[in-house]
């Protein structure tokens, strides 16, 4: 009997080849036909820490998120299994390097004591052959050990390499044996190993050859015991995609000419993705000294007419709020794409989290107009990128693009954008004789340096730009600048601003914003519960989410934080308080398991439930 | 107006600020060139010195504290037409922007920058700037400077710039020729302007800058001949404790500009820097799929 998703997980050192048995994979699967999620979990390191690369297979939709127990997992080393042995699905399977086998869990540094505690409560056995009988014996689990060494050495002499050349091939012991397991054919495979390795011809062939052999012995002594039924999904067009890339297009298609940052993750990737395709669009992309340059030559830029962006994380976006208040005082329409990551201060610099949405709408001092949109998933962080820029031109202010790890450096098949839904806006654009940069609010026109003689200024000043500390100017400049978001409010139209899934007098309401949108679209599927997605908070969607809210009896707000931003950022619009919340803060992503359970919880009367699985 | 680039601002710098004597040589130095003042950019920081754009008629970017440069580095970047001048003040560009400083000296931007350099913080009455010399007590410090002095000149030559100039508000002629010839470099131009805060520093007054000024040997050449920095030298004669030279210090042609190096990495820089790109014309479905061809799924 053949299956109709999978999930898998594949997990070693990090910097010893997950990447690229992750890659090959998702690339030959894809190639099929099936809807795929993969989440990359890591630490902050280069080489040496545990990392895992956790997917979904699916061969009739595409998967939004992730869960658990998975039915394979894959073990680059010992750690790996020690990990996640207990996420293993009864009857499922696990492959591992039989050389591992008298790894001892107390030998092995890299692994938390926590984790080693919690392993010998349940008295296993120290090394990794009891827990392989464990697993056997009591979950009915089928060990496929491997005989690494052995297989490298077969490879080595086909191909007469040397034994540090072959060594380089351990990804392909994993790739071959996920295979062989989910009966994946060869030429997919051959196709991604081609794709992957393109200019290299030899590396691929003898891949290709490695791959094949280990698949087939697989084939041989289990079948294909997780074999995965034809894709049913049509042949649309399809990008393989993580969330810094879908941004990094979109800030292409939107046009992008300018981009400064500074190394950070998980930010950092979308200025390479930049840097890498933006040549023939001729946009610069400059690493500068530090986020504080990062955001102010961005608005330098702007000021010339360019359409300009940075990048950042929480850390770095602490240092830019300087700037972006200079901006809103002078009206520069500038993008910071805000890439969250787990907070305070250094936090978990690779782990995901919500808690930023605050930082992004106030973190400057002083009352200023700024557009804060956050996207739900790669296609919407596609047409937000695009559209960030046209709303920074359109009212002349910074526009916060809101992402978040899991978002960022999770890799799913998004659809192609369809570009006769995209549009170039630029507002209200032109100089003329005598200009006044801030002349004929709220909306003055603008014209770039170069054009006009000008002034900004981040002090108060006057509709030339020049100094001024009168009180009724104050009065007319303050006023000129806050009216843009109530402009921003009544032009931009609800369907940019938020999004219902679901019934219409649901039992209950999920709410939710940024990466939780998918989760919480497979939780309300087949239940009596919608899902309100707030995909603008600045300007928030007042009226229609005080009109959805108050109907519903009972709402539960599901977010990456300890206390919810988004019941908070209800309550400060709406007066409408959200009695319900499902929180998780270990910075790893939101499983529907999870929210279903605590969904179960809340109905029979919990009010919080903190969720935590996995490593 | 006396100037054909001043402003109609009142200029609100307390008499006698040695600020006068920079923004007279800058009018004079733009009307030799005769700059665009469309074309021109006068970006500063804050503090008495970041109030200079708006005495002056062409375009102005007043900034935050420190961050002039960074300003300056986004506008001419995207469009390098512009001539592009920054004024800040020794404790805007050498202390809370000091990383911006050297960063800029890693890059050789052709843009010019001048340092109010009176050794003290005016608009806060005058606390000690990066400049100040240690043990110092002006009048407006409680306790004297326990800080030892950052050498604007020396710290511009390590981190590279290829223009190293200093003048004095005191001979607005002399620095007029500086800022002319500033503006004119191929690359990122340093002056340091000692000047006089006349309300809050009553060590660095008008007499003392009077009698430790000296202009350099018109033997000196600061021209970099072969590639080679003499920067020994030019160090020798910033630790003469008994003179502060103004002149011409360093004048290097031979290093690359910003704009040179974007060029090599991106070739279609020149013809479309930031500013000239046509945003209206978007990138169609064809388009898409030819920039992104290797992210497209070949459906088996």
């Amino acid at each position: 009997m053949s299956r109709e998703d999978l999930l898998l997980i594949i997990g070693g050192e990090q910097g010893a080849g997950l990447e690229t048995t992750a890659q090959i994979l998702t690339y030959a699967l894809t190639s099929k036909g099936y809807g795929s999620i993969a989440d990359r979990e890591y630490h902050s390191n280069i080489k040496g820490k545990h990392s895992y690369v956790h997917s979904k297979i699916s061969t009739k939709t595409y998967p939004r998120s992730l869960t658990y127990p998975i039915q394979l997992l894959g073990c680059m080393d010992a750690e790996t299994l020690f990990t996640h042995h207990e996420d293993v699905e009864d009857g499922g399977f696990v492959v591992y390097d039989v050389s591992i086998e008298d790894t001892n869990i107390d030998d092995i540094p890299s692994i938390s004591h926590e984790l080693k505690s919690a392993y010998k409560e349940n008295d296993i056995g120290n090394e990794i052959i009891d827990l392989v009988h464990y697993l056997d014996e009591e979950k009915d689990i089928v060990p496929i050990p491997l005989d690494f060494q052995g297989l490298l050495e077969e490879l080595q002499e086909n191909f007469e390499l040397s034994s540090s050349q072959a060594s380089r091939y351990v990804s392909s012991i994993l790739i071959g044996s996920v295979s062989g397991l989910i009966g994946l054919d060869k030429e997919s495979l051959d196709k991604a190993v081609e794709r992957k390795f393109k200019e290299k011809e030899v590396i691929a062939e003898q891949n290709k050859f490695f791959i094949e052999m280990i698949s087939s012995k697989i084939k041989d002594e289990h079948g294909s015991p997780l074999k995965l039924k034809d894709s049913k999904m049509n042949k649309e067009k399809r990008l393989l995609v993580s969330g810094n890339d879908a941004v990094g297009m979109g800030k292409i298609t939107g046009g992008i000419s300018f981009q400064s940052y500074y190394p950070i993750t998980p930010a950092a990737d979308e200025s390479f993705f930049l840097e890498e395709h933006g040549e023939e669009k001729n946009i610069v992309v400059i690493q500068t000294e530090d986020e504080i340059a990062a955001i102010n030559s961005a608005i330098g830029s702007s000021l010339t007419g360019a359409r300009s962006a940075t990048a950042t994380s929480g850390p770095g976006y602490s240092l830019m709020v300087e700037g972006i208040g200079w901006a809103c005082m002078n009206e520069v329409p500038v993008v910071v794409t805000y890439y969250q990551r787990g907070g305070p201060s250094t936090g978990m610099p690779t782990r995901g989290g919500q808690s930023d949405l605050f930082s992004a709408l106030y973190g400057s001092h002083g009352q200023m107009p700024k557009i804060v949109l956050c996207s739900g998933d790669h296609e919407e962080a596609f047409y937000d990128a695009v559209e960030a820029f046209n709303l920074a031109e359109e009212y002349q202010i910074p526009v916060i693009h809101m992402l978040d790890k899991f978002l960022a450096n999770s890799v799913v098949n998004m659809k192609s954008p369809d570009l006769s839904q995209v549009e170039i806006r630029r507002g209200d654009i032109g100089g003329s004789k005598d200009y006044k940069r801030f002349a004929d609010g709220p909306i003055s026109k603008r014209a770039f340096l170069g054009q006009e003689v000008m002034w900004y200024t981040g002090s108060e000043h006057d509709e030339d730009g020049n100094v001024s500390e009168n009180p009724g100017n104050r009065v007319k400049m303050q006023d000129k600048r806050m009216k843009k978001l109530e402009l921003a409010y009544e032009n931009i139209p609800d369907d940019k601003k938020f999004k219902y899934f679901g019934p219409e007098n649901p039992e209950f309401i999920l709410v939710g914003w940024g990466s939780v949108k998918g989760v919480c679209l497979d939780t309300i599927e087949g239940m009596d519960c919608a899902y309100l997605h707030i995909w603008m908070f600045s300007p928030f969607p007042t009226e229609s989410v005080k009109d959805i809210l108050s109907k519903c009896e009972k709402c539960i707000a599901v977010e990456h934080t300890h206390s919810p931003l988004i019941k908070r950022s209800v309550a400060m619009n709406t007066g409408i308080i959200i009695d319900n919340e499902i929180v998780k803060y270990t910075g790893r992503p939101i499983y529907l398991m999870e929210v279903k359970r605590a969904i179960k919880d809340i109905l029979d009367g919990d009010n919080r439930k903190v969720i935590e699985h996995g490593p | 107006m006396a100037h054909d680039y001043e402003s109609d601002i009142w200029v609100d710098w307390c008499k006698g600020c040695g600020n006068f004597g920079i923004v007279t040589s800058m009018y004079k130095a733009f009307k030799e060139l005769e700059l665009s003042k469309e074309n021109t950019v006068v970006v500063s920081g804050i503090g008495c010195s970041g109030k200079t754009p708006h005495f002056i008629d062409t375009s102005g970017v007043h900034t935050l504290h420190g961050r002039a440069i960074p300003y300056a580095t986004g506008i001419k970047i995207s469009n390098p037409e512009l001539d592009v001048v920054v004024n800040g003040g020794d404790g805007d560009l050498l202390g809370i922007g000091a990383g911006h400083f050297v960063a800029l000296g890693r890059r050789n931007i052709n843009i010019t920058i001048l340092l109010h350099n009176n050794r003290v913080y005016g608009l806060t009455k005058g606390q000690a700037a990066p400049t100040l010399e240690k043990d110092v007590k002006t009048k407006a410090l409680f306790k004297p400077n326990i800080q030892d002095r950052v050498e604007p000149l020396k710290l511009a030559l390590t981190c590279g710039f290829t223009y190293v100039a200093r003048g004095s508000s005191l001979d607005p002629n002399q620095l007029k020729e500086l800022i002319v010839e500033g503006i004119q470099h191929q690359g990122t131009a340093f002056i340091d302007i000692f000047q006089p805060c006349v309300t809050y520093n009553d060590i660095h007054t008008w007499k003392y800058i009077q009698d430790n000024v000296e202009q350099l040997d018109e033997s000196y050449d600061p021209e970099v001949k072969d590639d080679k920095e003499n920067i020994d030298q030019v160090y020798e004669m910033l630790n003469d404790e008994d003179k502060i030279y103004t002149g011409v210090f360093l004048k290097n042609e031979k290093k690359s500009t910003f704009k040179e190096r974007i060029q090599k990495i991106l070739p279609g820089y020149e013809d479309t820097p930031p500013a000239k790109r046509e945003i209206d014309q978007m990138i169609d479905q064809k388009e898409f799929e030819e920039l992104f061809e290797e992210y497209f799924i070949n459906r088996l």
